[in-house]
Order: structure tokens, then sequence, then C-alpha cells
């Protein structure tokens, strides 16, 4: 693969997981944790508790992710560390 | 009233110093009850909700301390944004971002572990053994540690031209490691600092500024409580103990900053093994 068709993948796949981290993170505020998926960390049937620390945790690192993408999709080049 | 004002003030006092110092605030939090015979337990509600408000004065002193390096840096993670990328030479944006890196495994882990670590390792006894050990994470950092040569740039410069993306996210996954009662925060980090090859001011210098958005975030976070009705009765020795842990981290910090320049973490581990040790056996025997 030419490294900047996997850049532009890579970009794709931050775009996507961002999304669908700060969706989860949503989900988590909202629901409590009777109302979770089952396949969710922190589903408890029964369970009227709100995991506000997970939804904030899932909404960061959605957020890393559009600081990658944004970073990857600029003209200059991040220098290597 | 579930805990007294000197109680608040003795701790405070306490938690400035632990919590700059590699030497575990958690634990010293936990083990200083129970040897001098205080009712209170780390789980306990009052506690918690005690324990954010000298959180938070740690963190508005870090901040206040490092206001003009905060300054520089989020103009410089700013600069980055806009120009979607980290010049080569700007070493504010470099180090901004290095932050975030290593701020976001320690938040991660610490928002889905720290009830889950308190619990299970609550008691004294547990600490004082974490504390013993403590000692051999910060003697085996000095042991390992990456001798490079230290160019003559600002601090900045050289933290962000020595400390790798990868190095970052290390770091700052091992402050999990304070999460259990016993184990240094700022202990992990300046550890990780020296293994990334920092002389030991720029690893507290790092060390301090990554400490900042944690602890002041994890306060934070638990401030309803401190307002809410799990912060009556607590509120007023809370106040004092705050006051008092602002003071001492302030000391702390203005000594630690020095102190680094010329000596190394083997100090700390000494105490740390030793008070680990002494306490582990007075509690096994009481």
């Amino acid at each position: 693969m030419r490294p900047m068709d996997r850049r532009r993948l890579l970009v794709l796949a931050a775009i996507v997981a961002g999304i669908a981290l700060i969706a989860i993170a949503a989900i988590y505020w909202a629901e409590p944790a009777r109302s979770l998926p089952s396949f969710f960390p922190g589903h408890q049937a029964g369970s009227g508790h709100h995991h506000v620390k997970h939804g904030i945790a899932s909404f960061l690192v959605g957020l890393a992710c559009f600081v990658f993408a944004w970073f990857n999709t600029g003209k200059k080049q991040t220098p290597a560390a | 009233m579930p805990i007294s004002y000197f109680q608040g003030a003795m701790l405070g006092l306490l938690q400035g110093v632990s919590e700059l110092f590699p030497v575990s605030s958690l634990g010293h939090s936990v083990i200083l009850p129970r040897l001098v015979g205080w009712h209170i337990h780390q789980n306990d509600k009052f506690f918690i909700t005690f324990l954010v408000a000298t959180h938070l004065a740690t963190a508005i002193v870090l901040l206040l301390f490092f206001r003009r390096d905060w300054w520089r840096i989020l103009k410089g993670v700013g600069r980055s944004l806009r120009d979607r990328g980290i010049a080569p030479d700007d070493a504010d944006a470099k180090l901004g971002w290095l932050l975030v890196v290593g701020t976001i495994p320690a938040g991660i882990l610490g928002l889905l572990l720290q009830d889950k670590l308190r619990t299970v390792f609550a008691s004294a006894q547990s600490a004082a053994i974490f504390l013993f050990l403590n000692g051999f994470l910060l003697y085996g950092a000095e042991l390992l540690r990456r001798r490079a040569p230290q160019a003559a740039v600002d601090d900045d410069t050289r933290i962000a031209r020595r400390v790798s993306w990868r190095g970052a996210f290390l770091i700052g996954a091992a402050q999990a490691l304070a999460l259990i009662p016993g184990f240094s925060r700022s202990g992990a980090t300046m550890g990780g600092g020296l293994l990334v090859g920092l002389s030991h001011k720029d690893a507290a210098r790092f060390a301090f500024l990554l400490a900042t958005p944690i602890i002041g975030a994890a306060a934070v976070l638990k401030l309803p409580e401190l307002a809410g009705s799990s912060g009556n009765g607590v509120r007023g020795p809370a106040a004092v103990g705050a006051l008092c842990a602002a003071v001492t981290a302030y000391l702390a910090v203005r000594f630690l900053m020095r102190f680094f320049e010329t000596n190394t973490l083997t100090p700390f581990a000494v105490y740390c093994a030793v008070a680990g040790a002494a306490c582990a056996l007075t509690f096994a025997f009481s």
C-alpha cells in the first residue's frame, strides 16, 4: 500500500472511531447501567447508576482520534518525535 | 464532626508534601490515621470528600507555580492546531502534546480503575507494603536510568527533544500505579522520565506538569460531593486542610525543583523502603 493511501486510511479510521466513541460517551451519559448494551463495560442488570466517568473516558479518546485526524489532514507533516 | 480541624490541618500538611514528593500521598493518608489511632478510613465518604479539597489546592498551586510555562504551552498547542502540525523548532507545542499524550492513559485508567483499586487495596497494611515496593521502584529507576548528554538549551526544549510520543504515553500510563495507595504518582513519572533519558530536574518538571491536569481534573470531577450532602460536617476541616496543603505543596515544589538540580531519587527510595517496612511490621504485630 502506498504511504498516501495508508495515511488516508488511518485518517478515515480515526474519524470513524472518533464518531463512534463520542456516540458511546453520549450513551453512557444518557442511559443507566441497566439499559446499556450488554457488551458495554459497566452494564449491570437492574442498576440505575449512570456511568459518567466511562462516558468522559470515551469522549476524551474520541476527541484524541479527531485531533489525530486533524493533524494528519494538514499540509505540514508532524515531525517524528 | 467526622474529622476535626486539627486532623484536617495535619492531613492537609501531609498531603501537600507527599503529593509532590515521590513518596505516595494516598499511602501516607492511609498509613498516618492508622499509626496515630484516628478512625479515618480511606474509603469513608467524608475522607474522599476531604481529599477532593486538598487535591484541588495542590493542583491550583502547581498551576500557579508553572503559570508562565502553561501559558507558553497552551499558546504552542494553539499554534499547532492552527497550522495542523508541530513545527520542528516549536518546543512548547511538542511539550503540550506530550502532556496530552501522557494524560490520556492516566486519565482513562484513573476514571475506570480508581474506585475498584481503592476498594481492593484499602488497608494500611497493604499501603505500607506498597510503600516499601515504591522504594524499590524509585531505586530501580535510578539504576536503569539513561545518562543522556544534556544540551545547553532551555528546560522545555530538552524535554521535548528527549521524550518520544511512546515515551510520554508509557510515562502517563505509569501514573496509574498511583491509584494503589503506597505507590507514588510523581515517583512513577519521574522514574519514567529518567528511563527515557531526562535529567532529574527535567524529569521532575515533566512530572509536575503532567500531574497538574490529572490532579485538577480528578478534584473537579468530585467537587459536587464537597458541595453536596457528603460534604456536610467536612467543609470546615477540608478548607483548613486545603489551605495547609496549598502552603506545603508550594514549599515542596520550590524545594524539589532545586533539589533535583543536583540530587537523585535515592533518598526517597531509602525513605519509602524503610518507612514501608517499619509500618508493615508495626501493623502486623499490633
